[in-house]
C-alpha cells in the first residue's frame, strides 16, 4: 500500500520512513540510490543511514522542515566528503540547472573525495567545490557570495563545537540555521562517556551567539552521533 | 578605518560604513586569472587591490572576512557567479592533481602496498609449502623452505619437482587439474616475492631520502610506517613522543580508553630488536626511550636539521643495552 507523501520543502518529501529529493539531474544517481518518477517529477532516495542530515530529519521531535535550507538560498557545507548529502541539499536549494539561483559551497580537505565532488559539480551548477581546510575562514571566504542562510558542519576532528562556533560567527547570517553533526569518537579526551562529550559541546554552543533549538539523537541510524540544530541570534553579529 | 576586500574589489570603509576609496579588479578578467587569485586569497594573501589600498591608508585595519557581513557590499552579478563557479572547478581539479606532489601521500601508497604485499605473500607462501609438502612427504619443510616454491613453479610435474628438490617421488599423484592449480599457485608465490622485493626496495629508498635520521634509527621500512601511521611527516614531527610510542596500537588504545592498562609500544617499535629481544620487564622502558629519540629524529628530518651520523646511532643503541643491564631481574610483584 502506497503511503501518502508528506512535503517537507519544495524539493524534499517523506514517505513513511523514507526520504526523497527532487533530482536536479534527471536519470542520474549519485551513489546508486533508487529513483522513481511521480507525475513527471523524478525523485531520488535520500538514505538516512548514510546522511546525517537525512537521519536528523527523521529523528527530530519538531517540524523537520526547520532543518532544511530554502530554495535559492546560500548554503555552506563543511566536510562535504564524497558529496552524497551535498547532492541532496543541492537538489533542494538549486534545482535543475540552478533555476532557483542558489549557491552551495562544499568544503572538503581530502583530494580523493574532492575528485568525486568536483565531478558532481560539473553537472550541478550552483554547487561550488572547495578543496581546503574547513577550519580556516579564509578557505571559504573567497567563494561564498554572502553570509550563509544555512550551514552544516560534519568534520571528524577534535574541537568540533569550537570550530563550528568560529565558522558560524563569520559565515552564518543572523537568523540563519546551522546544523552541527557531532561525532563523539572524534573528541580527543578519553574521560567521560559520549553523553558528557555531547554536553560539553552543547555548553560551548550555548556560550556563543548561537541558540540551540534542538539536540537530535541519531541512535539507530548513526551511532555515537548527535545533530545540534542552532539558530544565530538576530541582534548579534558585527 | 578598515579595508574590506574580496576577489572583485577592495574598499576603505569607516565605522559608519561610508566608502572612502575603492579599487576594482581590471575589467579584463579571465577564469584562469581568477583561479590564481582565489588560490592566493585562500592561502591568506591579500588581493593586489587591497595591498595598494593598505599602502595608501597604512593605518586602516585590513579584514578579509568583513566583506561577508558588510551590508553595503555589492552582490555578485550572474556573470561573476558563473565565472566564480568555473574558477572553483579549475582549482578543485588542480588541487586533486597536485596531491601527487605530496611525498606523504606517495610514501603512504608505497609503504601500504609493501605491507599488503608482505601479508599476502606470507599467507600464500605458507599455503604453497603445506600443499607441496603434502605430496612430497620426504621434503624438509624447514630446511628447504626457500627452494620449494621455485622448484614447484618451474617443474613440469610433481615428479619433476621432487627430482629438483632431491626427494623421493610421491606415493600418490595429484590429478592433472590439481597439479595445474598447485603449479600456478607456486608461480604466483614466486612472482609475489619479486613484487614484494621491488616495493620494499622502493619504500626504503624513498624513506631514506624523506626521513634519513629516523630511517637510520628504526630502519627505513619502520620509519615509513611511522610516517604513514601519523598521517604525514609534519604530523609525526609535531607529535609528542608519548603518542609516537603507541602509534598503530588501535585495538590496545581502544581497550585502554575502557580501562585496560596502557599499551607499552607500537608494532613498529616492538619490531626493533632492541625492544623485542629484550626481557619483558624492560620493554616499556626501552620503547619509551626509543620513542623519545624517534620524535627528535623526525624533527631533525622535518625541520631541516643536521642528520645524525653512525656514532650518534651507536650511542643510542648502547643506551638501550645499558637500560637492559640496569634491570637484569624482573621486578618483584
Amino acid at each position: 500500500m502506497a503511503r501518502k507523501p508528506v512535503k517537507l520543502a519544495w524539493g524534499v518529501r517523506r514517505e513513511g520512513r523514507s526520504l526523497w529529493t527532487r533530482n536536479a539531474v534527471r536519470g542520474v544517481s549519485v551513489r546508486g540510490e533508487r529513483r522513481k518518477t511521480d507525475s513527471r517529477i523524478e525523485w531520488r532516495s535520500w538514505d538516512p543511514t548514510r546522511s546525517k542530515v537525512a537521519a536528523a530529519l527523521l529523528r527530530t521531535n519538531g517540524d523537520p522542515s526547520r532543518l532544511l535550507p530554502e530554495t535559492g538560498s546560500t548554503c555552506l557545507y563543511l566536510g562535504a566528503s564524497f558529496g552524497s548529502t551535498v547532492s541532496h541539499i543541492h537538489d533542494q536549494v538549486c534545482g535543475s540547472q540552478n533555476h532557483h539561483g542558489g549557491q552551495v559551497v562544499a568544503v572538503e580537505i581530502a583530494p580523493r573525495a574532492m575528485r568525486d565532488l568536483s565531478e558532481l559539480s560539473c553537472h550541478r551548477p550552483g554547487l561550488v567545490p572547495v578543496l581546503g581546510d574547513a577550519r580556516q575562514p579564509q578557505t571559504v571566504a573567497p567563494y561564498i557570495r554572502s553570509q550563509a542562510d544555512w550551514m552544516h558542519q560534519d568534520l571528524s576532528i577534535a574541537d568540533q563545537a569550537k570550530t563550528f562556533v568560529r565558522m558560524a560567527s563569520v559565515f552564518l547570517r543572523p537568523g540563519g540555521t546551522g546544523l552541527l553533526s557531532l561525532k563523539a569518537a572524534s573528541e580527543r579526551s578519553s574521560d567521560g562517556d559520549d553523553d558528557s562529550r555531547f554536553a560539553k559541546a552543547a555548553k560551548i554552543l550555548r556560550e556563543s551567539d548561537l541558540e540551540v533549538a534542538e539536540r537530535i539523537n541519531l541512535k539507530g541510524l548513526e551511532e555515537q552521533h548527535v545533530v545540534f540544530l542552532v539558530r544565530k541570534t538576530v541582534q548579534s553579529g558585527q | 578605518m578598515r579595508i574590506h576586500y574580496d576577489w572583485r574589489l577592495a574598499r576603505v570603509v569607516d565605522s559608519d560604513g561610508e566608502v572612502f576609496d575603492e579599487l576594482g579588479w581590471s575589467p579584463k578578467r579571465s577564469v584562469r586569472a581568477l583561479a590564481d587569485r582565489l588560490s592566493d586569497l585562500q592561502s591568506g594573501r591579500m588581493s593586489p587591490e587591497a595591498r595598494t589600498l593598505s599602502k595608501r591608508f597604512p593605518d586602516a585595519e585590513v579584514n578579509g572576512m568583513a566583506a561577508m557581513s558588510d551590508p553595503g557590499w555589492p552582490e555578485l552579478e550572474a556573470e561573476e557567479q558563473e565565472m566564480l563557479s568555473e574558477a572553483a572547478a579549475i582549482l578543485a581539479k588542480r588541487g586533486v592533481a597536485d596531491a601527487a606532489a605530496d611525498l606523504d601521500r606517495r610514501l603512504d601508497m608505497l609503504s601500504s602496498a609493501a605491507i599488503e604485499l608482505r601479508s599476502s605473500w606470507t599467507t600464500s607462501e605458507a599455503r604453497c609449502i603445506e600443499w607441496a609438502g603434502l605430496f612430497l612427504a620426504e621434503a624438509d619443510l624447514d630446511g628447504q623452505r626457500q627452494e620449494i616454491p621455485a622448484a614447484v613453479a618451474e617443474a613440469e610435474s610433481i615428479d619433476a619437482a621432487a627430482a629438483a628438490l632431491d626427494v623421493a617421488i610421491p606415493a600418490h599423484q595429484p590429478e592433472q587439474v590439481e597439479w595445474v592449480a598447485l603449479n600456478g599457485h607456486a608461480v604466483g608465490v614466486v612472482a609475489l616475492a619479486e613484487r614484494l622485493g621491488v616495493a620494499e626496495a622502493a619504500t626504503r629508498e624513498l624513506a631514506r631520502q624523506y626521513v634519513p635520521t629516523l630511517s637510520m634509527l628504526v630502519g627505513p621500512l619502520g620509519a615509513a610506517r611511522l610516517v604513514v601511521l601519523a598521517g604525514g611527516r609534519e604530523r609525526l614531527a609535531r607529535m609528542p613522543s608519548g603518542s609516537l610510542q603507541v602509534l598503530g596500537t588501535r585495538g590496545a588504545m581502544a581497550a585502554h580508553r575502557r580501562g585496560a592498562p596502557s599499551p607499552k609500544h607500537s608494532p613498529v617499535l616492538f619490531s626493533l630488536p632492541q625492544v623485542s629481544r629484550s626481557p619483558r620487564w624492560v620493554r616499556g622502558k626501552i620503547s619509551r626511550y626509543m620513542a623519545g629519540k624517534c620524535s627528535i629524529a623526525v624533527r631533525v628530518d622535518h625541520f631541516d636539521g643536521e642528520p645524525w651520523g653512525e656514532e650518534k646511532i651507536a650511542e643510542i643503541n648502547q643506551e638501550c643495552v645499558n637500560i637492559r643491564e640496569r634491570f637484569p631481574k624482573p621486578p618483584r610483584r
